[in-house]
C-alpha cells in the first residue's frame, strides 16, 4: 500500500503521508518522498497532519531526506499541526532546529512560493 | 426411409415408433445375448476401481465392438453452463480433444438430452448437427441415448457408423442398457471428482492463518455440507490492513461446486485488492458492486464486510448492502462501538437454518450457544458455537463462521510478539486501548505508546536475521504508575545504524524513568511513567 499521496500545486510537490511512520515503513516512505520531488524543484512539502506516530526511524529518515535535498539546493518543509502530539515530539527532539516546520499546508505553500521567488531573483 | 423424408428430411426418428421391416436386420438371439454380456461385464464391479476416464473409455470400446459401431462417445452435462461437453470417445477422439460444446436442445446430442429419449439419425447428411466433427469424420448414421440418474439427465451416449445403417430397437435397448449401467458410476465419480476439486479450491481460498493481533482473539470454522456437491459457496476472510485496521468478511455464493468456489475466489481477491490498495470501506463496496455488475455475477453473492479500528474500538459496516444489482451505486457506512469484552460473530445461514423449522428457532439456538461460548474458556468461541449447534445435526448446506473477540483489558497486559517491524503498529494500537482504559491522558498515551514502540524496535533490531524470534512486552499499572518492560534475547545496540541513539533519547524524554539492563540472557528495558490524576 502506498503511504504517500503526492500532488503538484503551482509546481510544488505536496506529499501527504497517510499513516504512521516507523521502523516498518521508514525505508519505503523515504523512497516515495524522493520520487515526489521534481528534478528542478526548490521545495518539497511533506504533510504530516494525518500521521499520529513518527518514531526515531521516521525522524532519522526525515533528517537524512532534508540533507539530501539541501545538496540539490532544495528545501524540505514539514507540515506538523501546532498543538499536536507530533509537534510536541518535534520540539522534544529539536526537529525545528534542522528542518523547516510549518503548522499548516497553506503556510508551507506560502513559504515555498517565497523561496522560489528568491531563487528566481538570484538566477537573474 | 420413406417416413423420415416425410418429416421434411429432418434426421430424428425415435426408435420404438420406428417401423422396420423384419428382414432388414434379423435379430439373432445368440448374438444379442453375447452383446449384452459384453456390455454388462464392463459395467460391473471392476468399474468401481477405475477412474471415470478409464471406465468410460473401456465401456465405449466394448460398446463399439459389440454393436459393430465405428464411433462411440459420451458427453456429460455441465449444469452451470447448460452445455454438453464430450468426455470420452472411441473412433471420435477429435471430439474430446477439441472440446466442442453442444448446447442443450440443439444439435443431435442436445436434443437427446432435452427430450430425454433415444434419437436415431439415419442419414447424417440430411440432419441438423452442431458438431462439425461428426460430418468430417464421415459418420453416416447415429444413435444417441440419454444418460440419466433418477430421471435427471447427466449426459448423452452416442454411437455412429461410417456407412448408412438403420439402428434397430435391439440396438437402442442395448445402448440404453449400457448408458443406464454407466449412469450411476458416472454420477458418483463426477460428484466425488467435483467435490475433491471444490474442497481443494475452498481450502486454498480460506486464510491459512488468522491474524495475530494483541487484544483480539479470532476463531473460525468452515464445514462443508455432508453430502453431494453442495460444498463450495461459503467463505470467510480476515486480514490486517497497513493502517492497522482489521477487515473481516463472510460470504455465501449462490450455487455450488467448482463454479461457486471460483466466483467466491473472484470476490475474495477483488475485495482484498481494493482494501489493500487503500480504498475505504464505502468506495471498496462501490468498486466491488461495479465489478460484479460488469462480470454478470449479479445476485450471485451475499456478503458481510466489516472493518475494525483497533485504536478507536469501532466497527464500521456498509449500510444497506445490495451489491451487484445496478452499477455506480454509492454506499454509506455506519459505525458501531466494539468495546473490550464484546464478541462479533459472523456466520452463513447454514448455521441456523434447519429444514421444517422457523428461522426464529435457529436464532434462539444460536443466541443460547453464544452465551455458553462467551462463558467458556476451554475452547475457541467458534468451536464452542459450532459444537453446541451442529455436532449432532447433519449439514445440509455449507457453514462458515468467524468469531472476533475483543479481550477485556486487565491491569497487566503481557504480549509476545514476533521480531518483525510490522508488529509495531498493532502494538501501539493495543497499548493505546489499554492505556485509555487505565485512565491515561492523550499526551500520556502518546508518550508511553511511542516509548514502548521504540523499545520494541530495538528488540526487533537485536533479532535481525534470526528466524521465528520473539520478544515480550509487559505493561503493568500500580496505582498511578504505569510500568512497561520490554525483554529480548539480544544486547542493546548503542551504535545503531539508524537513529544514532535517538530512540533512547525519545524514551528518556517521554518517560519518567528508563532503565536498560543487559546481561548474558538478553536486554530488558524498563520504563515507568506516573499518570497525572484527572479529576
Amino acid at each position: 500500500m502506498k503511504i504517500v499521496d503526492t500532488e503538484r500545486v503551482d509546481g510544488v510537490a505536496i506529499a501527504r503521508v497517510t499513516d504512521d511512520v516507523d521502523a516498518a515503513n521508514a525505508g519505503s516512505v523515504k523512497a516515495e518522498l524522493e520520487d515526489a520531488l521534481a528534478p528542478d524543484a526548490h521545495c518539497l512539502i511533506v504533510d504530516l497532519h494525518e500521521t499520529r506516530y513518527l518514531d526515531s526511524a521516521g525522524l532519522d529518515m526525515l533528517l537524512r531526506l532534508a540533507g539530501r535535498l539541501s545538496h540539490r539546493r532544495a528545501t524540505l518543509m514539514l507540515v506538523i499541526p501546532a498543538q499536536s502530539q507530533l509537534a510536541r515530539l518535534a520540539e522534544i527532539v529539536g526537529l525545528p532546529q534542522t528542518v523547516v516546520v510549518q503548522p499548516t499546508l497553506s503556510s508551507a505553500q506560502e513559504a515555498c512560493a517565497t523561496l522560489s521567488r528568491d531563487a528566481a531573483r538570484a538566477d537573474v | 426411409m420413406g417416413h423420415q423424408e416425410a418429416q421434411g428430411g429432418a434426421q430424428a426418428d425415435v426408435l420404438g415408433r420406428h417401423q422396420r421391416a423384419p428382414e432388414e436386420e434379423p435379430l439373432n438371439d445368440a448374438v444379442d445375448e453375447a452383446r449384452r454380456d459384453a456390455i454388462l461385464s464392463i459395467t460391473d464391479s471392476t468399474l468401481g476401481f477405475m477412474s471415470l476416464q478409464d471406465m468410460l473409455s473401456e465401456l465405449l470400446e466394448r460398446i463399439r465392438g459389440s454393436l459393430g459401431a465405428d464411433t462411440a462417445a459420451v458427453l456429460l452435462l455441465d449444469e452451470d453452463r447448460g452445455v454438453l461437453v464430450p468426455r470420452a470417445a472411441r473412433g471420435l477422439e477429435e471430439e474430446v480433444r477439441q472440446g466442442v460444446q453442444v448446447p442443450l436442445a440443439r444439435g443431435f446430442a442436445g436434443r437427446v438430452a432435452a427430450q430425454k429419449r433415444p434419437i436415431v439419425i439415419e442419414d447424417l447428411s440430411r440432419a441438423d448437427v452442431v458438431n462439425p466433427i461428426l460430418r468430417q469424420r464421415g459418420i453416416r448414421s447415429m444413435l444417441g441415448v440419454p444418460v440419466q440418474v433418477e430421471g435427471r439427465v447427466i449426459g448423452v451416449m452416442h454411437i455412429g457408423t461410417l456407412h448408412l445403417h438403420r439402428f434397430g430397437s435391439d440396438e437402442v435397448a442395448l445402448l440404453q442398457l449400457a448408458a443406464d449401467r454407466a449412469a450411476l458410476a458416472i454420477d458418483r465419480a463426477q460428484i466425488s471428482e467435483q467435490r475433491a476439486v471444490t474442497e481443494v479450491m475452498q481450502r486454498s481460498l480460506l486464510p491459512d492463518a488468522l491474524p495475530d493481533v494483541p487484544g483480539i482473539r479470532f476463531s473460525a470454522k468452515y464445514l462443508p455440507a455432508w453430502s453431494g456437491v453442495r460444498v463450495g459457496g461459503d467463505w470467510y476472510d480476515v486480514f490486517q490492513l497497513a493502517s492497522g485496521r482489521l477487515a473481516m468478511v463472510i460470504g455465501d455464493v449462490v450455487g455450488r461446486g467448482v463454479l461457486a468456489a471460483s466466483v467466491m475466489g473472484e470476490i475474495r481477491t477483488a475485495l482484498r485488492a481494493y482494501l489493500i490498495e487503500g480504498h475505504d470501506l464505502a468506495s471498496m463496496v462501490s468498486l466491488l458492486n461495479d465489478l460484479l455488475v460488469s462480470t454478470g455475477r449479479s445476485r450471485s453473492a451475499t456478503l458481510s464486510i466489516l472493518e475494525l479500528d483497533l485504536a478507536s474500538g469501532e466497527l464500521e459496516q456498509p449500510r444497506g448492502v445490495r451489491v451487484g444489482v445496478s452499477a455506480r451505486q454509492r454506499y454509506e457506512t455506519r459505525q458501531y462501538p466494539f468495546p473490550a469484552g464484546s464478541t462479533l460473530l459472523l456466520y452463513t445461514d447454514g448455521l441456523i437454518e434447519r429444514r421444517g423449522e422457523s428461522l426464529d428457532a435457529g436464532f434462539e439456538r444460536l443466541i443460547a450457544a453464544a452465551r455458553v461460548a462467551a462463558d467458556g474458556t476451554d475452547s475457541s468461541f467458534a468451536d464452542h458455537v459450532y459444537r453446541s449447534i451442529l455436532e449432532e445435526a447433519s449439514l445440509e448446506d455449507d457453514v462458515a463462521l468467524l468469531a472476533v473477540e475483543s479481550l477485556p483489558l486487565e491491569d497487566v497486559l503481557q504480549l509476545t510478539l514476533d521480531t518483525q517491524p510490522e508488529v509495531l503498529g498493532g502494538l501501539r494500537n493495543t497499548l493505546e486501548r489499554w492505556l485509555a482504559a487505565a485512565g491515561a491522558s492523550e499526551n500520556e498515551i502518546f508518550d508511553i505508546a511511542l516509548s514502548a514502540s521504540e523499545a520494541a524496535t530495538n528488540a526487533i533490531e537485536h533479532a535481525y536475521g534470526a528466524r521465528d524470534a520473539s520478544f515480550t512486552i509487559r505493561c503493568e499499572r500500580e496505582g498511578d504508575d504505569v510500568t512497561i518492560v520490554v525483554s529480548d534475547e539480544g544486547r542493546w545496540r548503542t551504535l545503531r545504524a539508524h537513529g544514532g541513539g535517538r530512540g533512547l533519547m525519545i524514551m528518556r524524554s517521554l518517560m519518567d524513568l528508563v532503565e536498560v539492563n543487559t546481561d548474558e540472557e538478553g536486554t530488558e528495558v524498563k520504563m515507568t511513567k506516573t499518570l497525572s490524576r484527572r479529576a
